[in-house]
């Protein structure tokens, strides 16, 4: 995988690039703002791109910024945005943000590249196009929607599979996850479905927006 | 909010304010105006009797005592209402320095612990994979590769707790507890340039008074220690009359002055906050003498 990295912190940077070289990912590029950022994904063309939502010069919300014009200008390249802080409003801002909708989007707190393992997962569905969405993120969705009725209609397991769907991750990864079989995810995931009155979706990241898109209505 | 003049011949305000404006006004308002206005009515009703009865000669008496009745009141409610806005410019200023400290706090924990605990973490996180790998001999065993990834960890994590250290004491140093003459005598060993550290404090001032004395002190020294290109500094504290006075003293080259956006000036407005005042003295060529004053009792 080639990955740009961008992350004023320089200390983080370092950090990011020592573990993806480690998995034998190429860093093409490691950036501290976001107009470098944006210079970048045009000279390299990556595979996918770990943005920091802050950074200079205003640290707002520069990253986000640029992971949405980037998701504009080059849908093929997967955008992981990093915060500090989950704020709702930016999911829904980066999901809305290209055609492909929450194909190669991602959406993690810092905290989780303390799990190497979870965060190169994370990467890798990106780069393919899939979604990755922190759980935090999926949890405070969760808390504020207002379809709460429907939700109480789900089963505890129902209740697990659908904010494991929500994360963007695949049957296969959700199986192993609650340790059961492939099987009775699809179960449990048509179930949900038909529960919720959603249209059933093949592809993991359309159904990421049908659920979320739920959530939020 | 004292009005008793200070000791020294240097006041803030006008004798003439300090006379007039006294707390009474602020906290019984009306009931002030309305004796100052019943008492005035009084003496004009008593010096038209008195025209009336043609006694011309102590007329006047009255007439010029209700002038001068109306003429402080008037002079009260003009002042009164000006130290009112002063007082919300001032509440203003300290409401906007508040939200600006802690936006900075916030800032500095973001780019110093913050993000090496995030790194430390990441270290730990790939060293425990190569750890895992080895012990379960599901990989090579890379442990020289893991014990490098620890030791990058733990400089990580001891840089991240001497930052912290630093940001605590910024927010509020808790020697300050003890004291302000042993915080000082901390702050005066710390610095880079020796200070003479003289302290006269036979009583202990509030504790807001000492927390600003405390970073006066300090940013007037950290200046000697940047600008001054000095050799030797001079602190001197000493709490007396209601008044606390810290003053720094080096013999650098001068040209210090007080004007915005520099760091003498926002001290000053800090200090004028309080009721406080900050002079400085600083011919080029030095030396260089700054003297804050703040009330015992912030």
């Amino acid at each position: 995988m080639r990955i740009v990295i961008a992350e004023d912190s320089a200390v983080v940077r370092a950090g990011l690039t020592e573990i993806l070289a480690d998995r034998g990912h190429q860093v093409a590029a490691a950036v501290g703002n976001a107009e470098d950022l944006l210079a970048a994904v045009d000279e390299h063309r990556p595979d996918v791109t770990v943005v920091d939502v802050r950074m200079p010069p205003g640290f707002t919300d520069e990253g986000l910024r640029a992971a949405i014009t980037i998701r504009r200008d080059h849908p093929e390249v997967g955008v992981l945005v990093f915060s500090q802080y989950i704020e709702t409003r930016y999911s829904a801002d980066l999901l809305g943000a290209a055609p492909g909708g929450a194909a190669g989007v991602g959406y993690l707190l810092k905290d989780r590249v303390a799990d190497v393992g979870e965060f190169i997962e994370a990467l890798t569905r990106v780069a393919a196009g899939g979604t990755a969405l922190d759980p935090e993120v999926v949890t405070q969705l969760l808390g504020a929607s207002r379809r709460a009725d429907g939700l109480t209609t789900l089963t505890a397991r129902e209740r697990e599979v659908l904010t494991l769907m929500a994360e963007g991750r695949s049957n296969g990864a959700i199986a192993a996850r609650l340790v059961v079989s492939e099987r009775a995810v699809e179960k449990h995931v048509a179930n949900i479905f038909s529960k919720l009155g959603l249209a059933p979706s093949d592809a993991d990241h359309r159904r990421v927006l049908a659920v979320l898109r739920y959530l939020g209505s | 909010m004292s009005s008793i003049p200070a000791s020294s011949a240097r006041a803030q305000r006008p004798l003439l304010e300090r006379l007039l404006i006294r707390p009474r006004e602020y906290r019984h308002p009306h009931a002030w105006l309305a004796f100052r206005m019943i008492a005035g009515a009084w003496n004009v009703i008593l010096g038209i009797l008195l025209l009336a009865y043609k006694f011309y000669w102590i007329a006047w008496i009255p007439l010029a005592g209700a002038a001068l009745i109306f003429w402080i009141a008037y002079y009260v409610q003009q002042h009164a209402a000006d130290r009112v806005r002063e007082l919300e410019r001032s509440r203003d200023q300290v409401v906007d320095d508040e939200a600006a400290r802690l936006r900075r706090i916030e800032r500095d924990l973001h780019d110093g612990p913050q993000a090496q605990m995030v790194a430390v973490a990441m270290k730990l996180g790939l060293a425990r994979e190569k750890l895992t790998g080895a012990v379960t001999g599901a990989a090579p065993a890379d442990v020289a590769r893991a014990l490098e990834l620890v030791e990058a960890a733990h400089r990580g994590a001891k840089e991240a707790i001497t930052e912290l250290r630093e940001l605590a004491r910024g927010i509020h140093p808790s020697v300050l507890d003890q004291g302000l003459g042993t915080a000082l005598t901390t702050l005066a060993a710390r610095s880079s340039v020796p200070v003479e550290l003289v302290t006269d404090l036979p009583e202990r001032p509030s504790a807001a008074t000492e927390t600003i004395a405390y970073f006066c002190a300090a940013e007037l020294l950290t200046n000697v220690a940047k600008h001054s290109g000095a050799r030797r500094a001079t602190l001197t504290v000493a709490n007396g009359a209601g008044r606390l006075r810290i003053r720094v003293g080096d013999d650098g080259g001068g040209g210090a002055r007080v004007e915005a956006p520099g760091g003498l000036a926002g001290l000053a407005e800090r200090v004028r906050t309080v009721d406080g005042s900050l002079q400085v003295s600083s011919p080029l060529g030095g030396p260089t003498v700054v003297t804050v004053e703040l009330p015992s009792r912030v």
